[in-house]
């Protein structure tokens, strides 16, 4: 028992402290949580905007929001992610960062831009008329009704559109990106002793779902379900 | 005042609304009846311009609503809509679901439209539930608090469409005490509504809709105690009326006898006699389902009539079998005490037989 205790023990100094590798893990964190966030800010915008184009009565746009929903919602991030890096901008010097909040945000736009459209359409009807019925214009009626009660009817979705991003960030490696993944398994590498820093590593994207759980439940009261 | 004129409204080829004209005058309030899919919902949406009229106008105070140019937000203002399901505002409590259109529409200020918002509540009982959400209320509650939602825009029009329809016999009471108390206030209102002792106290004036218009329109006494046209008599007369088949030995006697004490109730059929007609049936039931369908299943009917003039109720009992009279039972009384208290609670009853069924006419 407790030479497993010290096993534990040197494994974390070995692999966390020893050379201030507990810095390099936060480094790998900030990225992660960077790509993930700017991800999900144009990936939201993007979504309202593309929600908004797949439900006007214009065909043309309905027909090419259509159209890039399914594509990208039909093909894998990572592939997204290499030909955004390997094709569009081979040539320019931009930083891969950059190109990785691209592909979360074409990405999660467009499953953003379908959560947001399926709750839009549950909004009940017949409360939009009754407001309606009191004097609201369709514009005041839908600030006022459809978008808090689609809100509360997407959020739990977009919770976990929410940590399903920052999962999938961990696959930026690939395009010579050190985040999260990437620098625990580097840390791994170098010490040889791959499991401790890679459990940490889960550890950390528990606590960045757990934070997301946490924020999520601020503000929670009784006549919160619809 | 409402004035409709050469209003018309079909969807496809269903024409729902034929060439309606009629005037209702300030502070009137006027019951709607007729039967289902006759349009008086689709009249009372069309006034409030939820639905587009294909032909006519309706002039509110003088201004045709109709035109394009109209803003309807302002007129909506001044008008509130009561629907059978409520729909009240889920995601805001009670209070923020009254406030919510003084704040937004009328610019009204936050606590001036709490402090009116209570003053409501007051008003239809439920201002202990201020800080509930629509879902933890019972409908008669709920409906009461749509009713609320509406006053608090001061509207000089109400329309219900079926507010009780969807509420049970003691809700729909609370319910109704309400409008009852709006009729006092001079608002002009319209309700649509099957409750007919309500309609024939509270309106001013009955519209009984059919044929795609305003098939007959008249006091509540003009109408429920002396329809002039064909399909209104058919209308009132019929809802005086109570059918029940029987076509099993089995079949639910206590519903049926629950059945019948609605009925009597909308009547205000004293209990006791209440109690005999449905003690005169079961005997009758009994003594035919013993003569004439021995080992066989049944197949009978009986209407009850209640009618105003006398307060008298006729039971209508048909069944097919060979010809048997209940009435003229041979032997003594003592084998036949069921028919014996059924000849005494009947003030007159006839037996006939025709084309394979007998028929019992009994008045009480
Ligand atoms: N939006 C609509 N589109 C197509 N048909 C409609 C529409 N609204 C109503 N109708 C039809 O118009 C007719 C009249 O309907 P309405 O709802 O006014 O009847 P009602 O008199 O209110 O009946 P009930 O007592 O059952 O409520 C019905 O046949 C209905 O199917
Ligand atoms: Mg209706």
């Amino acid at each position: 028992m407790n030479s497993f205790l010290e096993v534990i023990i040197t494994s974390f100094q070995k692999n966390l402290i020893a050379g201030d590798a507990y810095l390099i893990v936060l480094k790998g964190l900030r990225v992660t949580i960077l790509i993930s966030a700017l991800g999900l800010l144009f990936g939201t915008i993007l979504g309202g905007i593309l929600c908004c184009f797949r439900m006007s009565k214009i065909t043309g746009l309905k027909r090419i929001s259509q159209l890039m929903i399914a594509v990208l919602r039909g093909s894998p991030v990572l592939l997204l992610l290499m030909i955004l890096y390997y094709v569009a901008f081979a040539e320019s010097r931009i930083d891969p960062v950059i190109i990785a909040v691209i592909a979360f945000a074409l990405n999660s736009g467009a499953h953003i831009a379908e959560v947001m459209r399926s709750a839009l359409e549950a909004v009940d009807k017949r409360q939009l008329e009754a407001a309606r019925m009191l004097g609201f214009s369709k514009t005041k009626a839908f600030f006022a009704i459809t978008l808090p009660q689609a809100g509360k009817i997407a959020k739990p979705v977009y919770q976990s559109t929410i940590i399903n991003i920052i999962q999938w960030t961990s696959v930026v490696g690939y395009i010579t990106i050190t985040d999260l993944t990437r620098t625990v398994n580097n840390i791994g590498a170098r010490t040889g002793d791959p499991f401790f820093p890679l459990f940490f590593g889960i550890l950390l994207y528990l606590g960045l779902s757990y934070l997301v759980y946490a924020l999520f439940s601020i503000g929670k009261k009784r006549g919160e379900a619809i | 005042m409402i004035k409709v004129s050469d209003l018309s409204k079909q969807f496809g080829e269903l024409r729902v609304l034929k060439n309606i004209n009629v005037q209702i005058n300030k502070g009137e309030c006027i019951a709607v009846i007729g039967p289902s899919g006759t349009g008086k919902s689709v009249f009372l949406r069309t006034i409030a311009m939820l639905e587009k009229p294909d032909r006519g106008t309706i002039c509110i105070n003088g201004t045709d609503i109709t035109k394009k140019e109209i803003n309807l937000n302002q007129i909506r203002e001044k008008m509130g809509m009561v629907y059978q399901g409520f729909h009240l505002f889920s995601h805001l409590n009670v209070l923020e679901n009254i406030t919510l259109a003084p704040i937004w529409v009328k610019k009204q200020d936050r606590n001036v439209a709490k402090q009116k918002a209570r003053e409501l509540l007051s008003t239809v009982g439920l201002i202990d539930k201020a800080k509930s959400y629509p879902r933890e209320l019972s409908g008669g509650q709920q409906q009461r608090i749509a009713i609320a939602r509406c006053l608090a825009m001061e509207p000089e029009i109400m329309l219900f469409d079926e507010p009780t329809s969807a509420l049970d016999p003691t809700m729909t009471c609370e319910v109704l005490g309400i409008i009852r108390k709006l009729t006092k206030m001079g608002l002009t209102m319209l309700i649509v509504t099957h409750e007919m002792n309500f309609a024939k106290d509270v309106a001013d004036r009955v519209f009984y809709m059919d044929e795609g218009g305003i098939y007959e329109d008249g006091t509540p006494a003009d109408i429920f105690d002396n329809p002039k046209k064909e399909k209104t008599k058919a209308f009132i007369r019929k809802l005086k009326i109570f059918n029940y088949e029987i076509q099993s030995t089995g079949f639910d006697m206590v519903s049926m006898n629950a059945q019948i004490e609605i009925f009597c109730q909308k009547y205000n059929v004293r209990a006791k006699q209440v109690y005999h007609i449905q003690l005169l049936l079961e005997e009758l039931m009994m003594e035919i389902f013993k003569q004439c369908y021995e080992g066989a299943q049944p197949d009978m009917a009986f209407a009850i009539e209640y009618s105003d003039e006398n307060n008298e109720i006729s039971i209508y009992l048909t069944y097919r079998a060979d010809d048997f009279n209940p009435f003229e039972y041979g032997g003594n009384d003592i084998d036949n005490l069921g028919m014996v208290l059924v000849s005494k609670i009947s003030k007159k009853h006839e037996h006939l037989f025709e084309n394979g069924r007998n028929k019992i006419n009994i008045k009480l």
